[in-house]
């Protein structure tokens, strides 16, 4: 019957027939973002191109009293762009202008659909970069990159999406069209909207437009990984940096299951027995890198590391970061599907939380890979589970909600960089109080009385229960309604 | 009016003065220690107060030292926690007058020339605690150095001016002390050469870790900074050196070259600005970088003084003056910012020292075009309207 639905004709006649879809087969493919076990087809999927067509489908959603679900390309891992069953689905993906680059300012504005990885090559040469770069940024979207406060592996030096914006436009679901510190100034006067807006999800207005702050590329680096016989030795060697007060750009773990995984798929030349491999980078002034490079070596072996080894030359180095930005590809060849949680940790609590995390893992009969950024204390066990079988993804779900509230017992946080979603929104309770939950609702109610937009994510809404963990359930959110 | 201020030193006091202040329909008013002059005057009505630290504490709560994490009462001021961190060799690079408390620098989105190498206190801050406008506890982000669970109230405070809520607990970001400070200072004939080429210094080693331009009757001055090992700081100021002969050509000279330690520069940047607390006028503009050397020298034309800092456009500009100068002050900036003037109105300015009879002049300006939803986001936050109403927004 959705394909019927009057909102499908208003759509095609903002944005034309070629931006909207609406056929059960096209709608398939946004039926789930990067977390596969919450499903739901939206009404109609549309594809705007300017801001004024976000606006003018914002008030055909509103007329129809239909939901609205922001998404960008969907690269997403807590299913915070899937649809509750119905709703007009805003995709970003056609508003993919970089408006002007100004080196002068350091500034870039772009339409939210443009992907990461565009505007770096569209930087290319000019000395200067956006610096968040999450392993999805080939795909994903900078609008989507605020949307989650995306992080990446050069943030323990060079921060998150957040420290990168300088202004935001974003469309409310009255369809008032808000610009915040525009203008692409680094200064701004009152509240720190744009703070707000970064990491919220989806869920208080849809980015348009964003002022990114560019910043200077580092030129030079020393790249090493050590190898190491166990996971421990690895963790405690980030810890051990961490402590000396030196802040590389990059310390990365492969566990020892991983490390086999990606040999596999891609023959790097990593030690296929080894427990764990530690990739570190360092970036800043040619002449005293060395100095440090030292410094955090003598770390390595300290800790045990069997091997260590620099990076001869950018080729390597390249290598190198490619292979850790491939591992979530290789698990995709030894498993049908897959579940990335995202803690964050104290980093001085690493050795011991990913001791646990293996424990949780044999509890529920679960092998346990993990690939994260060890230098953030932002740990990504990976579960691989057959999305068919329900009892599986229940066990799978289990363990994930185990890890996560030892993750919080510990000091730690849900969510590093992933999002809340839909997958940890039973857990926010546990992460806040009954008065910090309503505080978020109340702003929640600021920018959306009616709570049209992405409703159910992010914060536990009680117009949506979400309950992943009932069988029935499981794979579609809006049927536990 | 700072002397008559209640003295809150902990949590439990602070949420029983809301909860005063919400049954008494008395508005709280904390507008900081040197930021009086920001924003319209608190209602003739209200509850002065100022948080500060219990007797004999050093206003850390806790310090995770391997973590370089630390967090504090937002009454603890600069000094006190970076005094407190000394023995550890870590510091809160947080670059303001070491006597404001660590509240007063997030509600005012304080910073400093370091801004430019560390972040601002936007870029430190990992989790806060705050009491809402409904007297309650609110607790958010968290002690790790990446977090996205639930909304990040922490950052929309910053800068707030405390019309949201009363922050009284931060947990931020530390960062080892560097072995060595070298500050250059260069003498300027043209402060716009420099700011046209921020872009293209910040791309070399001699990218500073912090950057001040300051202009007096003396002429101008640039005052680059560089944290790091000795090795580190010998090879920036080489570069420097060989960098201004290139982009700036006979219009910068090396005047000084100093090598402090870490706690006489903390010193040394608070007597650079220190003129800013005496000053009857004092405007903070906000300019595209690029721009900040040619606004600064046609707001110098006018005879006051400057402090700016040309890698993120921010210009104060102030000085001795009655109400006749202070209207022609703003008139001039005014026209600098607008759409007609140089700056095509990509640019704002706040007034934070005016006189008491400069009525005519507007705190802010221009008008913002998210006004109206910040409104919302207050109303929402303090829906009675008790914290320092009618500063910024209205209630």
């Amino acid at each position: 019957m959705s394909l019927a639905h009057p909102v499908i004709n208003e759509l095609r006649a903002i944005v034309g027939a070629d931006g909207v879809l609406a056929d059960r087969d096209e709608l398939l493919v946004y039926e789930c973002d990067g977390f596969p076990i919450a499903r739901g087809l939206p009404t109609v999927v549309v594809f705007p191109t300017t801001t004024q067509q976000v606006v003018d489908c914002v008030l055909a959603a509103k007329r129809h009293d239909l939901p609205i679900i922001p998404r960008g390309s969907g690269t997403g891992l807590a299913g915070g762009a899937v649809a509750y069953g119905s709703g007009v689905m805003i995709v970003t993906t056609r508003m993919t202008k970089i408006e002007s680059i100004d080196i002068a300012n350091r500034v870039a504005v772009v339409q939210a659909g443009v992907r990461n990885l565009a505007l770096t090559e569209a930087l290319a040469g000019t000395g200067l970069r956006f610096s968040p770069d999450p392993s999805s940024q080939r795909a994903a979207t900078i609008g989507g990159n605020v949307a989650t406060n995306a992080g990446g592996i050069n943030t323990l030096k060079h921060g998150v999406t957040t420290n990168h914006i300088l202004g935001l436009e974003f469309v409310l679901p009255d369809g008032q069209v808000v610009r915040t510190r525009d203008h692409g100034l680094y200064d701004g006067i009152g509240p720190d909207v744009r703070g707000l807006m970064c990491g919220s999800e989806g869920t208080l207005g849809i980015v348009t437009r964003i002022w990114c702050r560019l910043a200077p590329a580092p030129k030079h680096f020393r790249t090493i990984y050590a190898v190491f016989s166990s996971l421990e030795g690895a963790c405690k060697t980030v810890s051990d940096t961490t402590a000396t007060g030196i802040v590389p750009t990059s310390m990365e773990i492969i566990d020892g299951s991983m490390i086999r995984v990606v040999e596999e798929a891609f023959h790097f030349g990593f030690p296929t027995d080894a427990e764990a491999l530690l990739l570190i980078e360092i970036d800043g002034i040619d002449q005293v890198l060395d100095d440090q490079l030292q410094r955090i070596v003598a770390i390595c072996h300290e800790n045990g590391a069997t091997t260590v080894k620099q990076c001869a030359d950018e080729t390597r180095r390249a290598e190198l970061w490619s292979a850790r930005k491939k591992t979530f590809g290789a698990i995709g060849r030894i498993a049908r599907s897959y579940c990335t949680q995202d803690a964050c940790v104290p980093r001085s609590m690493l050795p011991t939380v990913m001791r646990e995390i293996k424990e949780i893992g044999k509890r529920f009969g679960l092998s346990i890979h993990n690939v994260f950024h060890a230098g953030d204390g932002n740990v990504h066990p990976i579960m691989l589970f057959d999305e068919d079988d329900p009892e599986d993804v229940q066990n799978t779900l289990r363990c994930s909600q185990a890890i996560l509230e030892y993750c919080i017992s510990v000091g730690g946080t849900i969510t590093g960089e992933h999002g809340v979603g839909v997958e940890k929104l039973h857990l926010m309770p546990k992460m806040f109080s009954s008065d910090t939950l309503d505080a978020f609702n109340r702003i929640k109610e600021a920018f959306d009385p009616e709570r049209r937009l992405n409703d159910g994510k992010l914060i536990p809404s009680n117009r949506v229960v979400i309950e992943l963990f009932k069988p029935t359930a499981a794979n579609v959110p809006g049927g536990a309604l | 009016m700072a002397n008559m201020c209640t003295e809150v030193a902990d949590p439990e006091s602070l949420a029983e003065l809301v909860r005063q202040s919400l049954t008494d329909s008395v508005p709280l008013v904390d507008y900081g220690r040197v930021h009086e002059g920001v924003g319209h005057p608190p209602p003739s009505v209200h509850t002065r107060f100022c948080q500060t630290i219990a007797a004999g504490g050093d206003g850390i709560i806790e310090h995770y030292t391997r973590d370089l994490t630390v967090r504090v009462s937002a009454g603890a001021t600069v000094r006190q926690v970076n005094e407190a961190l000394r023995p550890t060799h870590q510091f809160l690079p947080l670059d303001a007058d070491e006597d404001l408390s660590i509240g007063e620098v997030l509600m005012h989105d304080v910073y400093g020339p370091l801004r430019a190498g560390y972040g601002s206190g936007r870029d430190l801050l990992l989790g806060l605690r705050y009491i809402d406008g409904l007297g309650r506890d609110i607790h958010v982000g968290g002690r790790t150095v990446k977090n996205v669970a639930g909304y990040d109230v922490g950052r929309l405070m910053v800068g707030s001016l405390g019309e949201l809520g009363i922050v009284y607990e931060v947990t931020l970001r530390t960062y080892a002390v560097p072995e060595e400070v070298r500050v250059v200072t260069v003498a300027l004939t043209d402060p716009d050469t420099l700011s046209r080429n921020i872009t293209n210094l910040l791309l070399t080693d001699a990218s500073p870790t912090g950057l001040s331009l300051h202009g007096d009757a003396s002429g101008w001055r640039a005052i680059f900074r560089y944290c790091n090992t000795h090795g580190g700081c010998v090879v920036q100021q080489a570069d420097l050196e060989r960098r201004l002969t290139e982009l700036a050509g006979d219009t910068a000279r090396v005047e000084s070259v100093q090598t402090l330690t870490p706690e006489a520069d903390e010193t040394a940047r608070t007597a650079e600005r220190a003129w800013r607390r005496q000053a009857d006028l004092l405007v903070k503009v906000v300019t595209p970088p690029a721009l900040t050397g040619s606004v600064a020298a046609l707001l110098r034309e006018g005879g006051w003084r400057i402090d700016a800092l040309p890698v993120h456009g921010c210009i104060f500009v102030g000085g001795e003056g009655n109400a006749a100068d202070a209207l022609r002050l703003d008139r001039t900036i005014n026209e600098t910012i607008d759409t007609h003037g140089p700056l095509g109105g990509r640019g704002f300015r706040v007034w934070y020292n005016r006189l008491a009879d400069a009525d005519l002049i507007a705190p802010f300006a221009p008008p913002q075009s998210d006004y109206a939803l910040l409104c919302r986001i207050k109303s929402a936050m303090d829906p009675h309207n008790i914290f320092n109403p009618g500063r910024y927004l209205r209630g």
